[in-house]
């Protein structure tokens, strides 16, 4: 570092730090084990040992401003072998929490996915927004006939119907819970969502930047939009293919069950495009057809969803040594329990004609969905986005790891 | 603490272990008037000091302490020396113990002029301890060249064939394989515990790679390289083909200040190393010396004075970073790996031997030693002043050096004779 740095101890940051999961953190004698340890550590300037002389000393705008807290993969070689059990794994993530917290607007929706207190609100919430919702599809179906007609009128050829038709005889969870309120609940949801990543990326990005200047890990002066997105292009392959996470000794183990949560959620994401066009544009209404290839995706999907979460969970209570869990890790393995075991019953128990059951479960999946889809750029689940981010900026300004 | 002068001196007072901190205690006890039962395990007194080429920071041969020593025990008729003897338990309360002590049949008697004869004849050989297995030694041999009792020692595992060739070489009649072993209940007021320390196993460390590679070593083994009466006559080369030193690097908290091994600082491995520069120094003037540290401690005047005059040798180099790994590459060099902190850099660096600085683990912790003291979850034995009686003195109560422990040494040789005394 060339320039001087005046050191602004943040002991509020330290408190945090402990509190999501880094409470280790002061045993950290600075031997340097870890980094060494490390399988994906760069040569120059490299982690996580100065992360956690920053981290003790409260060096909040140091660290929440690195890309480096987020190629580490968690993996738990450093705390596997450090020598005070000061479980640096575990203290970067719980640095990267707070960086979450920090880029992720309006500042109340972050604290609340990390304070246990706040759970019954993050549940209580969307389940009277859906029981309401539910009650008025279900109760007062005549009267949003009515509405919709008396607004839309004939528009696109009269295609916008209050009720979307299905084969009748056979249960449909529209009956219970409206197509339409579903995409007037999520499709803002979702823009919300984007909206808080997008402002958090503009300041992060910036932050990245400037923190790889000012400690010569780039010589790179500006970004370049199309030199960066060339690189996110680039570490996208390897992503998907897990190599970083593979290189992991210690929990060699969490990569399989990562990979199949991952995919699980891009077919998921696929299966949702594909029927939001078919409701949409094609006006083909759910319950689709179990041949249907998209539907063979879709329940492949659930099916190694729920495998994936539930060996996650699995690990995470097998291992105490080397990556400890605490509740901003439970929130988020719970809610992809639950998301995905209500999704799968919602279909089952449908197809196996219990009408109430699958209204009960397709309720519950509703205000998973919610709570994941909210929260998202709020939670842990924050860091598909940031990690991605500063992995393409690591490629982009040519720092070796 | 006031005690009662008019009470006669009575009782005698055992200790346990004739390393440098045990005989302190017995000689201070001994040479105020009381009788002292000297008790060591080994064939020799000595202790760990024994093995030592130097003492640091003098940088004298311990055979300077250890002789005067010895000598005061010959002309002090109060202290009993016992070794190859250990105490199997311990009976009785303060001022009045009754103490089993075994000892081992050692195939010598007092005749033995130390001529060599018998070792001579021997052919059985066996694993050399004194020098941590680094060569081998006949089963008739001399504990070292500085061993207190003068006297050779016949380990039980040596020939019939052997047995008979000794017989027939001593000229003294020193030998006597009709030995049996021997226990014997002395009884004494108090008991000081001097049962030191062993170096800590190395192999139990994932990232150092020792008993995996050759060229990988303890402080304490190269402490016997470096000794005149060591394997190698005191000529430090690499183990796995005699390459004379080149590039050696030390890695300090080898163990030491390692939740998974020992979680406590050991005091000497610092100055240790320091020293181990010295003997570098002394036999290749142009070898680079690479000392990896967490962090220094060389407390006091004289150590930090002992550290600064090496920081000015120009073939010293320190590096503030633990070794964090290992790998042996092309012809047996050690590679290692660790950050240096001071930069922020990882350093890859390939060197003819790596010296682990391993710590001091109690003897405590790891045989069991009959003595009512509370042990910390280290195995340091914690004394109890109060309680009196028994107590620790040197590296059995807290890791230390030699000033130490003798200064430690010598208040437990106060509290044995306050024991006496009050009771």
């Amino acid at each position: 570092m060339a320039e001087k740095y005046l050191a602004q101890p943040d002991l509020n940051f330290i408190k945090e730090v402990r509190e999501l999961g880094g409470e280790s953190l002061n045993k950290c004698f600075q031997c340097a084990t870890c980094t060494i340890a490390c399988p994906i550590s760069p040569e120059d300037s490299p982690f996580p040992r100065k992360e956690m002389i920053a981290a003790s000393w409260g060096l909040k705008d140091k660290l929440i401003t690195s890309g480096d807290i987020w190629l580490c993969h968690e993996c738990g070689d450093c705390s596997d072998l450090c020598p005070r059990d000061a479980k640096p794994g575990d203290v970067l993530s719980a640095i990267r929490s707070v960086a979450i917290t920090e880029y992720a607007r309006p500042k109340f929706l972050a604290k609340a996915v990390n304070n246990p207190k706040a759970l019954p609100f993050l549940i209580g919430i969307p389940a009277i927004w859906f029981a309401i919702l539910a009650i008025i599809t279900m109760t007062a179906g005549d009267t949003m006939t009515k509405i919709f007609h008396g607004v839309f009128g004939d528009i696109l050829g009269g295609r916008f119907h209050w009720a979307h038709a299905h084969e009748p005889g056979v249960i449909a969870h529209a009956d219970f819970f409206s197509t339409w309120f579903v995409d007037l609940t999520f499709v803002p949801t979702a823009i919300f969502a984007t909206l808080v990543f997008a402002l958090g990326l503009k300041d992060f990005i910036r932050n990245i930047h400037e923190n790889a200047m000012l400690e010569g890990k780039t010589n790179k002066k500006k970004i370049e939009i199309a030199g960066f997105l060339k690189a996110l292009g680039k570490v996208i392959i390897p992503v998907l293919k897990h190599d970083k996470f593979n290189e992991c000794e210690a929990d060699k183990d969490r990569s399989t069950p990562h990979m199949m949560v991952l995919f699980s959620f891009i077919g998921l994401f696929i299966v949702t495009s594909i029927f939001f066009i078919a409701l949409y544009v094609l006006n083909s209404h759910a319950p689709y057809s179990q041949i249907n290839p998209v539907k063979w995706l879709a329940n492949i999907s659930a099916v190694a969803l729920i495998i994936g979460v539930s060996l996650m969970i699995r690990n995470r209570l097998a291992k105490k040594d080397t990556q400890l869990t605490f509740y901003k890790d439970w929130y988020i393995l719970g809610l992809i329990f639950i998301l995905a075991v209500s999704g799968l019953l919602a279909e089952l128990v449908r197809l196996a004609g219990f009408k109430t059951g699958a209204y009960f479960c397709y309720y519950i999946h509703l205000i998973a969905i919610l709570n994941l889809f909210l929260f998202l750029p709020f939670s842990k689940m924050a860091h598909f986005v940031y990690r991605l981010v500063s992995m393409a900026y690591a490629e982009y300004s040519g720092r070796k790891y | 603490m006031t005690t009662d002068n008019s009470a006669p001196v009575s009782g005698s007072i055992m200790v346990a272990g004739g390393g440098i901190s045990g005989l302190t205690t017995a000689l201070e006890a001994a040479e105020v008037g009381y009788e002292v039962f000297l008790i060591e395990k080994e064939a020799s007194l000595g202790g760990r000091v024994s093995q030592l080429k130097h003492y640091f920071p003098k940088l004298c041969p311990p055979t300077c302490g250890l002789e005067i020593n010895y000598r005061r025990i010959k002309d002090n008729p109060k202290i009993r020396v016992y070794t190859m003897s250990e105490i199997e338990s311990v009976e009785g309360s303060a001022g009045n113990y009754t103490v089993k002590v075994k000892t081992l049949p050692r195939y010598v008697n007092e005749n033995c002029t130390c001529c060599g004869d018998c070792a001579d004849v021997c052919e059985t050989e066996i694993a050399n301890s004194f020098n941590f297995d680094m060569d081998k030694r006949k089963a008739a041999y001399m504990p070292s060249n500085m061993a207190f009792p003068q006297r050779y020692v016949i380990d039980p595992s040596i020939s019939a064939d052997d047995k008979e060739r000794i017989k027939t070489a001593c000229k003294y009649d020193a030998v006597d394989f009709d030995m049996e072993e021997k226990t014997f209940d002395p009884k004494v007021g108090s008991i000081v515990w001097a049962t030191g320390w062993k170096p800590s196993d190395a192999t139990n460390i994932d990232n150092r790679g020792f008993g995996k590679h050759q060229n990988i070593i303890t402080n304490m083994m190269l402490e016997r390289l470096a000794s005149v009466n060591g394997p190698t006559g005191g000529k430090i080369i690499r183990p796995s083909d005699s390459k004379e030193i080149e590039t050696i690097a030390f890695a300090q908290c080898a163990g030491s200040r390692d939740e998974d091994h020992l979680p406590y600082c050991s005091y000497i491995c610092c100055m240790a190393s320091l020293k181990h520069a010295t003997y570098i120094r002394e036999q290749y003037p142009e070898a680079k010396i690479y000392i990896y540290y967490i962090d220094l401690r060389t407390p006091g005047l004289k150590y930090e004075r002992f550290y600064k005059n090496l920081k000015e040798d120009e073939n010293v180099f320190f590096v503030k970073g633990k070794v964090a790994e290992v790998a042996e590459v092309a012809g047996g060099n050690i590679e290692l790996g660790a950050e240096d902190t001071l930069i922020g850099e990882k350093i890859k660096q390939t060197v003819d031997l790596l010296v682990l600085a391993t710590g001091m683990q109690p003897s405590a912790a790891i045989e069991n030693v009959c003595s009512d003291l509370q042990t910390n979850p280290d195995g340091f034995m914690i004394n109890d002043f109060e309680k009196g009686g028994q107590f620790a003195a040197g590296c059995a109560n807290k890791p230390a050096d030699v000033v130490t422990s003798n200064q430690n040494a010598t208040g437990m040789a106060l509290k044995a004779i306050q024991t006496l005394r009050r009771g």
